[in-house]
């Protein structure tokens, strides 16, 4: 049993990684516009991103899930997404707002004077940005990161509840057939992907540990 | 002709007015000492003519179109970057020279400031002093034509002041025109040319050292005066 129980979690497996990836693709760059609408002077942009993180972050992601596949349907009489589609929106949106707010903490806790410096030296606005702030605010935000990236290794699992066949999905698969093995089998799967995960953000917090503020 | 010319500058946050009308000149060469206490506007006209702040009237005047430079009481390193990146950013970043002479001039600048040795260094392996002399580099970099100095050594442990203030006067002997907010008052006596003294947002009085600190003309000098030597 042990080799075809392997091949149908890795069969799960791919797709949850599938859904990580691509969730990460889209929300890590989505997050730095939320960011920037949330610290805009602008104040109806700033209230309505705000106002926005609040509803995302405000409700359960499973929720948010299911209003997209099945909202436009029966809202607007719009066809259905493709499921796999409606997950990746899903899931981008609702990263990209805790990303969002991880990327404002940071970018704030940047002392003004390291912004002054950069004035008085001629810096442009971007040049500031991306020569001097980035690089410190990116190692200010490792550790809050990292736990969000982790934490949606396992919401992957949500993915099942519009029907799409992840990992968790396949191990549960074996109940029928009396098997209680293959959960724990799939547990090690969740546990490996984080433990690498663990092994790559700690590596980084090393790498950037050569400076300090 | 001055170098500087400083006009009637007036500069309010909300209903605080921080500069109520400040003027002087200055002449290529001069080290201007500002002293006062703490709220007198100090701070707020260095971020006049610095481009930090914008005053709300008035006018500065450098001419021949120079610049300001600026060093910072708390230093403000780039964390990330080594004393001699640190130097060499700014100009890396505006001037179209090879980066091999970009980086001889940084490191003639870092040896300037006596810190040759410490180039490779990340700001959070200097002490105060190292830090401070490599920003006073990082401004020298752009060749600024007149060089402020933010209360340079108010977040210095006492043992290290000394290094920076003898950075600033190795300065003056190379003919840099300074302008130096400062609680020093020995250091104003003995580098400055001119010293200001501000008070409410404008200028109390200015003068000589000699004239401030031995024959001030305005009571209030003589009070803050003899307040200060009473604490050194």
């Amino acid at each position: 049993m042990f080799i075809p129980v392997t091949l149908e979690l890795l069969k799960g497996f791919g797709q949850s990684v599938n859904i990580f990836l691509l969730t990460l693709l889209f929300a890590l760059p989505l997050g730095g516009v939320v960011a920037m609408g949330s610290m805009s002077r602008f104040t109806p942009l700033r209230a309505f991103t705000r106002g926005f993180v609040w509803v995302i972050r405000g409700t359960p992601l499973m929720l948010q899930l299911i209003l997209i596949f099945y909202g436009p349907g029966l809202m607007f009489d719009l066809p259905a997404l493709p499921r796999f589609t409606a997950v990746i929106i899903a899931f981008a949106i609702n990263y990209a707002c805790y990303f969002s707010e991880i990327y404002r903490g940071g970018i704030e806790s940047i002392p003004k004077g390291q912004y002054e410096a950069c004035q008085v030296l001629g810096l442009t606005k971007v040049q500031t940005f991306f020569r001097v702030i980035l690089l410190q605010v990116i190692k200010r935000i490792v550790p809050s990161m990292g736990n969000e990236i982790i934490t949606l290794v396992k919401d992957t699992a949500l993915a099942r509840v519009i029907a799409v066949y992840e990992v968790t999905w396949a191990g549960e698969s074996f109940i029928k057939k009396g098997l209680i093995w293959p959960l724990f089998y799939t547990g090690a799967f969740y546990l490996l992907f984080c433990g690498g995960l663990t092994l790559l953000f700690g590596w980084l917090e090393k790498k950037l540990d050569y400076f300090r503020g | 002709m001055a170098l500087l010319e400083v006009n009637n500058l007036t500069k309010s946050f909300g209903p605080i007015q921080v500069l109520r009308g400040v003027s002087f000149s200055l002449s290529q060469g001069q080290v201007l000492a500002i002293i006062g206490s703490s709220g007198s506007g100090k701070t707020t006209l260095l971020r006049c003519l610095t481009g930090l702040e914008s005053p709300d009237s008035g006018s500065v005047c450098l001419s021949g179109g120079g610049s300001f430079g600026l060093v910072f009481q708390n230093f403000n390193l780039f964390p990330q970057y080594t004393a001699l990146e640190n130097v060499m950013l700014a100009p890396s970043l505006q001037k179209k020279q090879p980066k091999e002479q970009l980086r001889q001039e940084a490191m003639d600048l870092l040896s300037q400031v006596g810190l040759a040795d410490r180039a490779g260094n990340y700001p959070w392996q200097l002490s105060g002093g190292q830090q401070q002399r490599t920003a006073i580099a990082r401004a020298l970099a752009l060749k600024p034509e007149v060089l402020c100095f933010d209360e340079p050594t108010s977040a210095l442990d006492p043992e290290l002041t000394g290094e920076v203030l003898r950075t600033i006067k190795g300065l003056k002997e190379k003919n840099h025109t300074m302008i130096v907010v400062t609680h020093e008052m020995e250091f104003a006596k003995s580098v400055a040319d001119v010293v200001i003294y501000m008070a409410d947002g404008v200028i109390e009085e200015m003068g000589t050292p000699e004239q401030i600190f031995t024959d001030p003309q305005s009571p209030r000098t003589a009070r803050f005066v003899q307040a200060a030597w009473d604490t050194f």
